[in-house]
C-alpha cells in the first residue's frame, strides 16, 4: 500500500459526510459533524484526538451502535465486502437482517472496558459460539471448536478450559484477549478497536497491541484503532485521522503526521506529548484552554479560540474547507486553503 | 455454593427460634390460660372434667408452670407430636382446623408470586425499552396507584362493582355445588375461575413495586458496555434485551422475594377476610377477637415459618441462578 | 455529566454545563437545603402533592370548624340514610331562582317485609346551608377558643345534614370523614416519630459501634421484616386489654406499628452511618480533634437529615395503611374513635356494602393521602439525592 494511487477496491470503508447528533434536553450536541475518511483494505488507520472530538460516536456509528438520544442524520457509510458488493450501512434499517449480518460477520469491534463488556452471566464459550453461530453456519460443536481455536490464538492457555469459564474469573488482559478472540472469530474484514488498551496496566497494553499486529498478519483485517494515545498510534497505523470537535481536520499517512503535520492542531498534540529521544528544553507544551463545551460551539472554524496561529479576523468567521496537499493528505485549515485553493 | 446453603439454613434457625417465641408470646399475652378457658368452655356446655382429665392436660402443656417450661413443652409437642394444641371456640384440635387454610394460603400466595413476577416482569422491561413513551408514564402511574390503594380496598371496591353490574358477589374460592364436593375436574375449574380475584388483588401491590425495580435494574443494564458488545456481534435485537440485561436485571428483582412474600401473606390475611376465602385469614381474625389463643398462636407460627422458608427457598435458587454467587 | 445515560459515548461526550452559565455562582454558594429546595421545586407533582398534604393536615387540625356536626351526633331516624347533595339555586317567593345552596330532606318510610328504612327526598323540606354557621353544641377551636360557628352547614343545626350519606347509627359521613382525618393522619406521624426514634437509636448505635451489636441489631430486622406484619400485628393488638381506654389504645397501637415500622428508618440510618464515616469531610474533623458526639452532631448528622426526612416522609403511608387495616378488621382502634379505617369498618361485608355503598367513599382520603405522601417522599428523596433513581 506504499504507492499514491490506490484503486477503488482497495477501499473497504468508505465514510462520506457523516453527521451524528445527540438531541439532549439542553440542546443538540453536534458529536460528529460532517466525517469524510476512508479505511483501505487490510491497513491499520489510526484515529486521534483528544475525548470529545467525536472519534468514539465515528466508531459506533459505522456499526449503527449510537443510542438515543443520539442519531446519525447524514451522511454514507458504505462497505465494500469485495467486487461490487457495496452496503450503505447508514442507510440500513435499525435492528435489521442485512446490518445484523454485517455486524460481528465483515465489521467487529471491541472495546475499551474488558471488565464490563462481556456478560458475568453466560461462559466465555458461551458467548464466543453465539457469534459463530450467528455468522456461519456451523453446528454446536464445530462452533465450540472454532471458540477453542480462537482463543488459543490470542495466546490463552489451556483454552479447553477457559472456554468453559465466566468472564469474571479472567483477569482484564485476558477478558480483553477474549473479546478480541471474539470479534476475530468470523473472521471480519475491519476490526473496530475502540480505545482497546485504555483501561489496562502498561505491560498488558503492550501485549494486547502486539497480539492485534500479530493477528493482522495472520488474519489480514483492516483495524481502525481509536487512541487518543499518539505513542500508540506511531507504534501500529500506517494512516491517520486526526479529529477536532466532530471534524476531521487532518488525514494523512504516519510519517506525514509525525514529520510534517499540517494543520495546527496537529501540531500541538503533537507537542504536547513526551518523546523519548528528543529531549526537550523545558516543559512541554500543552495546547492552550480545553475542548469548547458542545453547547457553544466556536463560530469559524473551530479551532480558532486556542490556536496559536489564528488568522484573526477570518478564522473566527470562515469554516475551512478540505484542502488537498497531496493525493494521500488532506488538512481543513485556513492556512493551507489559499495557495492550493 | 453448599456453603451458602449452609449459612443461609443456619441464619433462618435463630430466625425460626424468634418467630416461635413470638407466636408463644401472643398466645400467653392475654389473661387467663387455656385450661380455665377450657373448663369454662365444658362446663357451660353441661360436661363434668374429671380431675384426671385435668391433670392430665396439665401435666401436657405444663400449665401453672413458668412460661419457659410452657414455651418448651408447646414447641416440644409441636416438634415431635406436631401436637398444636386445641381451639377452645371449635372444641377441636388446632390440626384439625389449619392445614387446609394454611395450604390455600400457600397456594394463592405462591400464585400470586408468580403472577407478580410475570406481570411485572414484562411491562418493567416494556417501560424501561420504552423509556419516557405514554405506555412508561402509564406504567409509572399505575404503580403508584397500586402502591396507594391498600388491597383489602381493591377487594371491597370489587365486591361494589359486581354486586352493582353482576349483582352476585365473587367471594369464597368455590361455587356453592363444589363447596364440599370432593376433587373433581369440575371442581378445579371451578377454582381457577374463582382463584383469579384473589391473585390479581393481591398481586396489585407487589406488582406495582416490583415493576418500578425492574424499570430501575434494566434502566441500569440497557446501556452496559455488554450489551453493546451483544449488539456488535450482531444478535438480533429481541433476543438480546433478555438474553442479556434482562438475565441481569432478574437477580435483584427476584430476589425482592424477600420482602414481597411476607408483604403477600400479609395482604392474603385481610383480603381473605374481605373476601371470605377460606384461608388462614378470616379463622384467624376470628381465633383473635374471640382469644382463642392456641388457634391463633398456631397460624402466626405456621404462616411465618412457611414464609421464611419460602424466603429460604427463593434465595437458594437466584444463588443457583447467578454464576457469580453460584461459583463462589 | 448529564444523567442521561448513553453508555456508546462515554469518553466522547464532554461534560455539559449548565447553559445559565450566571447560575452556577448561585448554585455554589447556596446551602444544601437551599439547593434541595431548588431540585424539589422542579418537581410539579411533588409540588403539588405536597400542598394537599399540607391541606389534609389542616383539615385534621381544624376539623370541629370544618366537620358541621359533631362528632358523636347520631339520629337512629336516619340510619343509612343516602346522599343528599348540594343544590345550588331556589325559587323565591317572587318565582326568581336565587342562588341558595341548600339541600333536601328526606321522607322516610319502613318498608314493611325487611324492616327497612326507604328514603325520598322531599322538595317541600329546604334545609338552607350557610357559611360560619351555628352548630349544635359549642366547642373549643385549638382547644382554646371556645365557639360554635362552623366553616359551613345548614343554617338550622337541628335539621338533617348527610351531604355523603349517612351510616348505620344515622351519623354524618361527612363530619365522621373530617374527624377521621385527625386520627388517621396522626397515627401516621406519632408512629413515624416513635419508628424514627427507635430507628436512629438502634441504626445509629448499629453503624456506630459495628462489630457484634451491629451484627446482633441487623438479625434482628432480618428476623422482623422477614415475619408477614398483618398477622404479626393483629395478633399483638388482638391481645390488647379490652378495657383500655380511646386514648392507651390509640398509643398502643402506635407502638404495636412502630414494632414494624422502624426497621426500614434503622437500616437507612446504618447504611448513611456507614457511608460517612469514609468521608473526607468527616475524617478531616476527625484529624482536627473533634470529639466523636461533636463529628456525629456537627458534620454528620446535618448530611443525612435531609435523608431522613425523606424516608420518614415515604413511611408515614405505610403508618396510615396499616392502622386503616388493623381497624378495619375491628382489631385496631375502635369506635367512639373515629378512623378511616373504622369507618370502613361499617362496610366489610357484601351486605353493608350493598345497602350503603357511600360507605366506601371513606376509601378516598385514604388513597388520596397515601398517593400524596409517597409523591411527596418521591420528590424528597430525588432532591436529596438527585443520582440515587
Amino acid at each position: 500500500m506504499s504507492d499514491n494511487h490506490r484503486t477503488d477496491s482497495d477501499i473497504l470503508l468508505d465514510i462520506r459526510g457523516l453527521k451524528t447528533y445527540f438531541h439532549l434536553d439542553e440542546g443538540t450536541v453536534r458529536a460528529v459533524d460532517g466525517v469524510d475518511f476512508t479505511v483501505p483494505r487490510g491497513t491499520t488507520i489510526g484515529i486521534v484526538g483528544e475525548s470529545g472530538c467525536g472519534k468514539s460516536v465515528t466508531a459506533f456509528s459505522i456499526l449503527q451502535l449510537v443510542e438515543r438520544p443520539g442519531r446519525i442524520e447524514e451522511g454514507s457509510i458504505v462497505l465494500n465486502t469485495g467486487g461490487q458488493n457495496r452496503v450503505d450501512i447508514a442507510a440500513l434499517e435499525h435492528d435489521s437482517e442485512e446490518l445484523r449480518q454485517i455486524r460481528g460477520k465483515d465489521i467487529a469491534m471491541i472495546f475499551q472496558e474488558p471488565m464490563t463488556s462481556l456478560s458475568m452471566m453466560y461462559t466465555v464459550g458461551f458467548q464466543m459460539a453465539e457469534a459463530i453461530r450467528l455468522h456461519m453456519d456451523v453446528s454446536k460443536e464445530e462452533a465450540r471448536d472454532r471458540a477453542i481455536e480462537m482463543l488459543q490464538a490470542v495466546g490463552i492457555p489451556r483454552p479447553e478450559q477457559r472456554f468453559d469459564a465466566y468472564p469474571f474469573e479472567l483477569s482484564g488482559g485476558m477478558r480483553q484477549r477474549v473479546m478480541i478472540a471474539m470479534a476475530l472469530s468470523c473472521d471480519p474484514m475491519l476490526l473496530i478497536a475502540d480505545e482497546p488498551t485504555t483501561a489496562l496496566d502498561v505491560t498488558t497494553q503492550a501485549q494486547i497491541l502486539e497480539l492485534m499486529q500479530r493477528l493482522q498478519e495472520e488474519f489480514g483485517m483492516a483495524i481502525m484503532l481509536i487512541t487518543h494515545d499518539l505513542g500508540v498510534v506511531a507504534e501500529m497505523c500506517s494512516e491517520v485521522v486526526v479529529m477536532y470537535l466532530g471534524e476531521v481536520v487532518e488525514q494523512a499517512d504516519v510519517d506525514t503526521i509525525f514529520h510534517n503535520p499540517q494543520h495546527p492542531y496537529t501540531q500541538a498534540l503533537l507537542e504536547s506529548i513526551p518523546r523519548l529521544g528528543h529531549s526537550h528544553e523545558g516543559r512541554l507544551n500543552p495546547i492552550l484552554g480545553s475542548v469548547p463545551d458542545p453547547y457553544h460551539r466556536p463560530s469559524g472554524c473551530p479551532f480558532h479560540p486556542r490556536c496559536t496561529q489564528v488568522i484573526t479576523g477570518r478564522c473566527e468567521t470562515v469554516h475551512p474547507e478540505i484542502s488537498q496537499l497531496d493525493p494521500r493528505h488532506t488538512v481543513r485549515c485556513l492556512l493551507h486553503e489559499e495557495p492550493h485553493g | 455454593m453448599l456453603q451458602y446453603i449452609l449459612q443461609r439454613v443456619l441464619l433462618m434457625i435463630p430466625t425460626l427460634f424468634g418467630i416461635s417465641l413470638l407466636s408463644f408470646g401472643i398466645i400467653q399475652l392475654p389473661p387467663g390460660d387455656y385450661l380455665t378457658f377450657y373448663v369454662a368452655e365444658l362446663s357451660a356446655q353441661g360436661e363434668e372434667v374429671s380431675e384426671a382429665m385435668l391433670a392430665q392436660l396439665e401435666r401436657q402443656y405444663g400449665l401453672g408452670r413458668p412460661w419457659y417450661v410452657q414455651y418448651f413443652l408447646w414447641v416440644r409437642n409441636i416438634i415431635t407430636k406436631g401436637d398444636f394444641g386445641r381451639s377452645f371456640t371449635w372444641n377441636k384440635p388446632v390440626n384439625d382446623l389449619i392445614w387446609d387454610r394454611v395450604g390455600y394460603t400457600m397456594m394463592i400466595t405462591l400464585l400470586t408470586v408468580v403472577f407478580v413476577w410475570i406481570v411485572a416482569l414484562l411491562i418493567g422491561k416494556y417501560a424501561a425499552t420504552h423509556q419516557y413513551s405514554p405506555g412508561d408514564y402509564i406504567a409509572t402511574f399505575v404503580g403508584f396507584i397500586g402502591l396507594a390503594v391498600p388491597n383489602f380496598l381493591l377487594a371491597l371496591l370489587l365486591l361494589y362493582y359486581s354486586l352493582k353490574f353482576f349483582g352476585l358477589s365473587p367471594a369464597g374460592l368455590f361455587s356453592p355445588e363444589y363447596q364440599d364436593a370432593p376433587w373433581s375436574v369440575g371442581k378445579w375449574i371451578d377454582f381457577l375461575s374463582h382463584l383469579w380475584i384473589p391473585i390479581v388483588i393481591l398481586g396489585t401491590a407487589g406488582t406495582a413495586g416490583s415493576i418500578r425495580i425492574m424499570r430501575a435494574n434494566l434502566l441500569d443494564e440497557l446501556h452496559k458496555p455488554y450489551v453493546i458488545t451483544a449488539r456488535a456481534k450482531g444478535v438480533p435485537e429481541r433476543t438480546l434485551i433478555w438474553r442479556y440485561p434482562v438475565r441481569v436485571a432478574l437477580n435483584p428483582f427476584i430476589s425482592t422475594v424477600g420482602w414481597t412474600l411476607p408483604e403477600l401473606v400479609s395482604g392474603s390475611v385481610i383480603v381473605s377476610v374481605v373476601l371470605n376465602l377460606p384461608t388462614t385469614g378470616p379463622l384467624l381474625l376470628g381465633a383473635l377477637l374471640q382469644q382463642d389463643m392456641f388457634l391463633a398462636g398456631s397460624f402466626i407460627l405456621l404462616v411465618s415459618v412457611l414464609t421464611v422458608i419460602g424466603t429460604l427457598i427463593s434465595d437458594i435458587l437466584l444463588a443457583w441462578l447467578d454464576p457469580r454467587i453460584r461459583l463462589s | 455529566m448529564t444523567a442521561t445515560p448513553h453508555a456508546a459515548t462515554p469518553s466522547a461526550l464532554p461534560p455539559i454545563e449548565t447553559p445559565e452559565a450566571q447560575d452556577d455562582v448561585r448554585l455554589l454558594v447556596a446551602g444544601q437545603w437551599q439547593l434541595m429546595w431548588w431540585r424539589f421545586r422542579k418537581h410539579k407533582v411533588a409540588m403539588a402533592a405536597t400542598a394537599i398534604s399540607l391541606l389534609i393536615y389542616l383539615v385534621a387540625v381544624f376539623a370541629e370548624f370544618l366537620a358541621p356536626l359533631p362528632r358523636d351526633y347520631y339520629a337512629a331516624d336516619y340510619t343509612f340514610a343516602p346522599p343528599q347533595g348540594i343544590k345550588w339555586f331556589l325559587e323565591n317567593e317572587f318565582g326568581n331562582r336565587e342562588f341558595r345552596p341548600h339541600m333536601l330532606g328526606y321522607t322516610v318510610e319502613i318498608e314493611a317485609v325487611a324492616l327497612r328504612r326507604v328514603f325520598t327526598p322531599d322538595p317541600e323540606q329546604v334545609i338552607e346551608l350557610g357559611f360560619f354557621v351555628d352548630g349544635l353544641e359549642e366547642y373549643r377551636l385549638l382547644g382554646i377558643f371556645p365557639t360554635r360557628k362552623h366553616l359551613f352547614g345548614p343554617k338550622d343545626p337541628t335539621q338533617p345534614f348527610y351531604l355523603i350519606g349517612a351510616d348505620k347509627l344515622g351519623q354524618d359521613l361527612y363530619s365522621r370523614l373530617i374527624y377521621g382525618t385527625r386520627i388517621s393522619m396522626t397515627i401516621g406521624l406519632v408512629g413515624v416519630t416513635l419508628s424514627l426514634v427507635l430507628g436512629i437509636l438502634l441504626g445509629g448505635v448499629s453503624g456506630l459501634l459495628g462489630g457484634t451489636v451491629d451484627n446482633i441489631i441487623q438479625r434482628v430486622i432480618e428476623f422482623i421484616r422477614s415475619v408477614p406484619s398483618i398477622p404479626l400485628w393483629m395478633g399483638l393488638s388482638a391481645a390488647l386489654p379490652d378495657d383500655w381506654d380511646a386514648l392507651k389504645r390509640y398509643f398502643a397501637i402506635t407502638v404495636i406499628l412502630s414494632i414494624v415500622g422502624w426497621t426500614g428508618l434503622a437500616r437507612v440510618v446504618r447504611g448513611r452511618f456507614l457511608s460517612l464515616r469514609e468521608e473526607d469531610f468527616v475524617m478531616s474533623a476527625r484529624l482536627d480533634g473533634v470529639s466523636e458526639l461533636g463529628i456525629i452532631l456537627r458534620y454528620m448528622l446535618p448530611s443525612f437529615l435531609s435523608h431522613i426526612i425523606a424516608s420518614v416522609t415515604l413511611s408515614i403511608p405505610g403508618m396510615i395503611i396499616a392502622e386503616t387495616s388493623l381497624s378495619f378488621l375491628g382489631l385496631g382502634l375502635r369506635p367512639p374513635v373515629v378512623s378511616w379505617g373504622v369507618l370502613l369498618r361499617d362496610a366489610q361485608n357484601v351486605r353493608a356494602i350493598a345497602t350503603a355503598p357511600w360507605l366506601l367513599i371513606a376509601a378516598i382520603p385514604v388513597v388520596v393521602s397515601v398517593l400524596a405522601l409517597n409523591y411527596v417522599g418521591d420528590g424528597l428523596r430525588d432532591a436529596v439525592d438527585p443520582y440515587s433513581r
